[in-house]
């Protein structure tokens, strides 16, 4: 046994010293950085350019509270400089498991590697109590500010700090990089406002609450969610509820993110004589929406797209 | 007479003494009215802070609006001209300024956030777990440390705890109140308390405490996160359940662009039997060999972006355990004999595990809460030495040594198709750990109803088999488990 003993030890210290002497690969002098969804990915490379490498843990297409906790993230956020994170909780179902399996001590929490894009955002939908029987509630509220392309504007500006505090020899070129992006967006919000004009107080309902901000913005008006709660397939009680209410109240567009099934939604939008519409919640979610800007052209469209479907079909009637 | 002159004697000092009350009376309310005063004055002064600061708030934006439009305003370019060095150093000047500005207006708004009036606790959360049942033979037919027929068992429930100790480290505990297997009586135990450093340089991380050992795929997942109703057979036998060992465990995650981890833990015991220490009394000294010693490796690969294969090894030591392990029993509590020698007593000496696991999954990205597989195999070979024993009334023979190695185990499936349905099937196979001739086979179909994240209905079939040198009789099971979770429940890396 005593043999036995010494065998492991001898195999796991072994083992240990060779492939600790396993030379990592060379990563230039790129600031690595690793974003939890995509469109905190587009803005950082906006900023970033050439300076930065960034990884997206979400492809576009995953649930923003619901991307797969998979081991081959550990050794790329172990390799991170930085951590770019929606917060409000966003990511609480994938990201601090993450974080304690990462082993990099730069992007835990408290740490300037740690950037959360939501600094200096006034939450929406802050819960009384974050008692269950709301629903997987956020305790610090609404998180999906960045379907709002002003809000984006501070989550760009978080990035850019961040990006300064980590390499500050680079600000100028940063800070160039930074004001053409927030040039070109704030060209694009104006074109927005002008293109929506026509959904002013149109009103919609949506899977997941992900259109607080984004309908505050542009005058639309958000009018419930098909989920019971939060993270809570809905009953049949509260979608025949919600049937009513909507034609009721003339509602006309339902809004299914891409990550939730389409029968339910399908089943709302005939029995109430809405559009049916699917719409990306971030970059990649559908095709041709690579990028923020590509995304929010795309929602845009869409929502005057399912409008004047509906305009249509009464029309037809 | 003097009656009536008593009375008005008490009749005069009593009022004077209702005079008095009042008068006190009095100032009370006077007292009150003037702290009245003094709170609503109070409450208009902070009334006029609140304002202060959203005006201040307000002024300071205007600003900011003010001198972004500013520098955004182009120059005349015969200014540039003619003095370009001077407009950039303004312009720089405004700017910096401008982030001041917002700065200042960014804490004020965090200031202004709500709160949650629980931030300063650590996360608390309980699970109950109960599992009612129907098995249709008893104890000594089927083995089991529950009985036949009928059962209703509060298998646990859980107090989890879990906060940051300092910048360096997090500590967490979890608190089971188990009930007995026998008496049914709940006893509160602590299951777990470790702390565990979170900023350790070179990739490492180290975890000392009470705590589930890192070894094979599900033996360090609390029962109620298992995906089925019990514990694989082999888990129990070979391990003692789960994975819980008083000492300190060192992960090791390799710098390379593969996902490659390593553990390596020291412990007093592993598992809650046959190897918890019963007797380091009376002056007992234990050799290093005399502690459990236990390690892990395990690496990942996407197949596909939605299919992925993680392969584990595990093994474990108990190079002595002379004296500790004592007399070795059933679950249902009785010794262990060997078939050959009727009424012998078992007496572990030592033992060493090896496991290797495999876990392929299929998640697609898109809608992976409503969508996967799972499949998940972990085979165990165990090699055990125990001293046999003659007793009192026994079969006589002397004593002898043996070590007996033995094979074990499980392999699942579980098919989830919405946010709240899934269903699976567990086989179970396993050799008897002190004899290897004593084979079982159980298969399980179960099918679950996870109303949220935090209510779950699991219904389960299970037919176990044993041979005939076990002495036991096939039986079959049904199991309702109702998990619930209140609180805060986080999702770890091994529960992914």
């Amino acid at each position: 046994m005593k043999l036995k003993l010494i065998h492991l030890f001898s195999i796991v210290t072994l083992a240990g010293v060779l492939l600790y002497g396993i030379p990592m690969q060379a990563h230039a002098a790129k600031i690595r950085v690793v974003t939890t969804l995509t469109d905190l990915a587009d803005f950082t490379r906006e900023v970033g350019g050439d300076l930065v490498e960034v990884h997206s843990l979400a492809t576009g297409v995953e649930d923003t509270h619901g991307v797969p906790m998979k081991p081959s993230f550990v050794p790329i956020m172990n390799r991170a400089d930085l951590l770019v994170l929606v917060g409000f909780d966003c990511e609480h179902a994938f990201l601090p498991a993450l974080l304690e399996a990462s082993k990099n001590p730069r992007i835990q929490l408290g740490k300037s590697g740690y950037v959360d894009a939501s600094k200096g955002i006034v939450p929406k939908d802050v819960p009384k109590s974050t008692d269950h029987y709301q629903g997987d509630v956020h305790p610090y509220g609404n998180p999906h500010y960045m379907l709002d392309p002003v809000l984006a504007k501070t989550a760009i500006g978080n990035i850019y700090n961040a990006l300064v505090e980590f390499a500050p020899q680079h600000q100028m070129e940063l800070t160039r990089n930074r004001d053409a992006y927030l040039a070109k967006l704030d060209a694009k919000i104006a074109e927005w406002k002008k293109e929506i004009i026509p959904l002013k107080g149109v009103k919609f309902v949506s899977y997941h609450e992900h259109w607080t901000y984004f309908a505050e913005r542009f005058g639309m008006v958000y009018f419930g969610t098909i989920e019971l709660k939060p993270g809570i397939d809905p009953t049949p009680r509260h979608i025949e509820e919600l049937i009513a209410s909507m034609k009721a109240e003339h509602v006309s567009i339902v809004l299914r993110e891409p990550q939730f099934p389409e029968k339910v939604p399908r089943q709302i939008a005939e029995q109430t004589g809405a559009t049916l519409v699917t719409l990306p919640i971030m970059p990649g979610g559908i095709p041709n929406t690579e990028t923020y800007i590509k995304m929010e052209d795309e929602i845009i469209r869409g929502l005057l797209a399912a409008q004047q479907a509906r305009k249509t079909a009464h029309a037809m009637k | 007479m003097r009656t009536i002159i008593a009375l008005v004697f008490l009749f005069v000092f009593s009022s004077c003494a209702f005079a008095q009350t009042t008068e006190e009376r009095l100032e009370n309310l006077e007292k009150t009215l003037k702290k009245q005063e003094q709170t609503i004055q109070e409450l208009k002064a902070l009334q006029k802070t609140v304002k202060k600061q959203e005006q201040t708030i307000d002024e300071q934006r205007k600003l900011i609006e003010k001198l972004t439009a500013k520098t955004q305003k182009p120059q005349p370019s015969a200014a540039v001209s003619t003095a370009p060095t001077a407009q950039a150093a303004s312009t720089e000047k405004v700017q910096h300024e401008v982030e001041e500005l917002k700065d200042q207006v960014n804490s004020v708004l965090e200031a202004q956030q709500k709160k949650l009036p629980s931030e300063f606790n650590p996360a608390i959360g309980v699970v109950g777990e109960t599992i009612f049942s129907y098995r249709n033979k008893g104890s000594n037919a089927t083995g089991s440390d529950r009985p036949g027929g009928w059962d209703v068992n509060q298998r646990s429930v859980e107090l989890n705890i879990a906060a940051s100790v300092d910048p360096f480290a997090k500590g967490y505990a979890v608190l089971n109140a188990s009930a007995d297997p026998i008496t049914g009586e709940a006893t509160l135990g602590v299951e777990e308390a470790a702390i565990q450093t979170t900023s350790l340089p070179c990739n490492l991380e180290l975890k000392a405490g009470r705590f589930f050992g890192e070894f094979g795929r599900l033996a360090y997942i609390h029962d109620h996160e298992l995906p089925f109703v019990n514990r694989p057979m082999v888990l129990d036998q070979y391990i003692g359940g789960e994975s819980r060992t008083d000492g300190a465990q060192l992960n090791y995650l390799l710098p390379i662009e593969h996902y490659v981890s390593l553990t390596m833990g020291v412990g007093d015991g592993f598992g809650s039997a046959p190897n918890d220490i019963n007797d380091n009394s009376n002056g007992n000294f234990r050799n290093f060999g005399g502690l459990s010693f236990f390690g892990r490796g395990s690496t990942s690969f996407d197949l596909t972006p939605d299919l992925s294969l993680e392969p584990g090894i595990s093994g474990l030591l108990n190079p002595e355990t002379i004296n500790r392990g004592g007399v070795l029993a059933l679950p249902n509590g009785d010794p262990v004999t060997l078939p050959q020698f009727p009424g012998s007593r078992l007496s572990q000496t030592g033992r060493s595990l090896e496991g290797v696991d495999l876990t392929l999954s299929w998640k697609p990205l898109q809608n992976n809460q409503f969508k996967s597989i799972i499949w998940g195999t972990e085979v165990l070979r165990s090699d055990s030495s125990f001293d046999v024993m003659p007793t009192t009334g026994g079969a006589a023979f002397s004593p002898f040594s043996q070590s007996v190695e033995s094979y074990g185990m499980y392999s699942y499936l579980t098919y989830k198709w919405s946010r709240e349905w899934s269903a699976g099937f567990l086989f179970e196979c396993m050799e008897d750990s002190w004899n290897n001739a004593d084979k079982t086979v159980a298969y399980s179909p179960y099918i679950t109803w996870a109303t949220s994240h935090w209510n779950q209905l699991r219904l389960q079939y299970t037919h176990t088999d044993h041979n005939a040198v076990s002495g036991l009789r096939p039986d079959d099971a049904v199991y309702l488990q109702w998990a619930w979770i209140i609180g805060s429940h986080a999702h770890g890396w091994q529960q992914r």
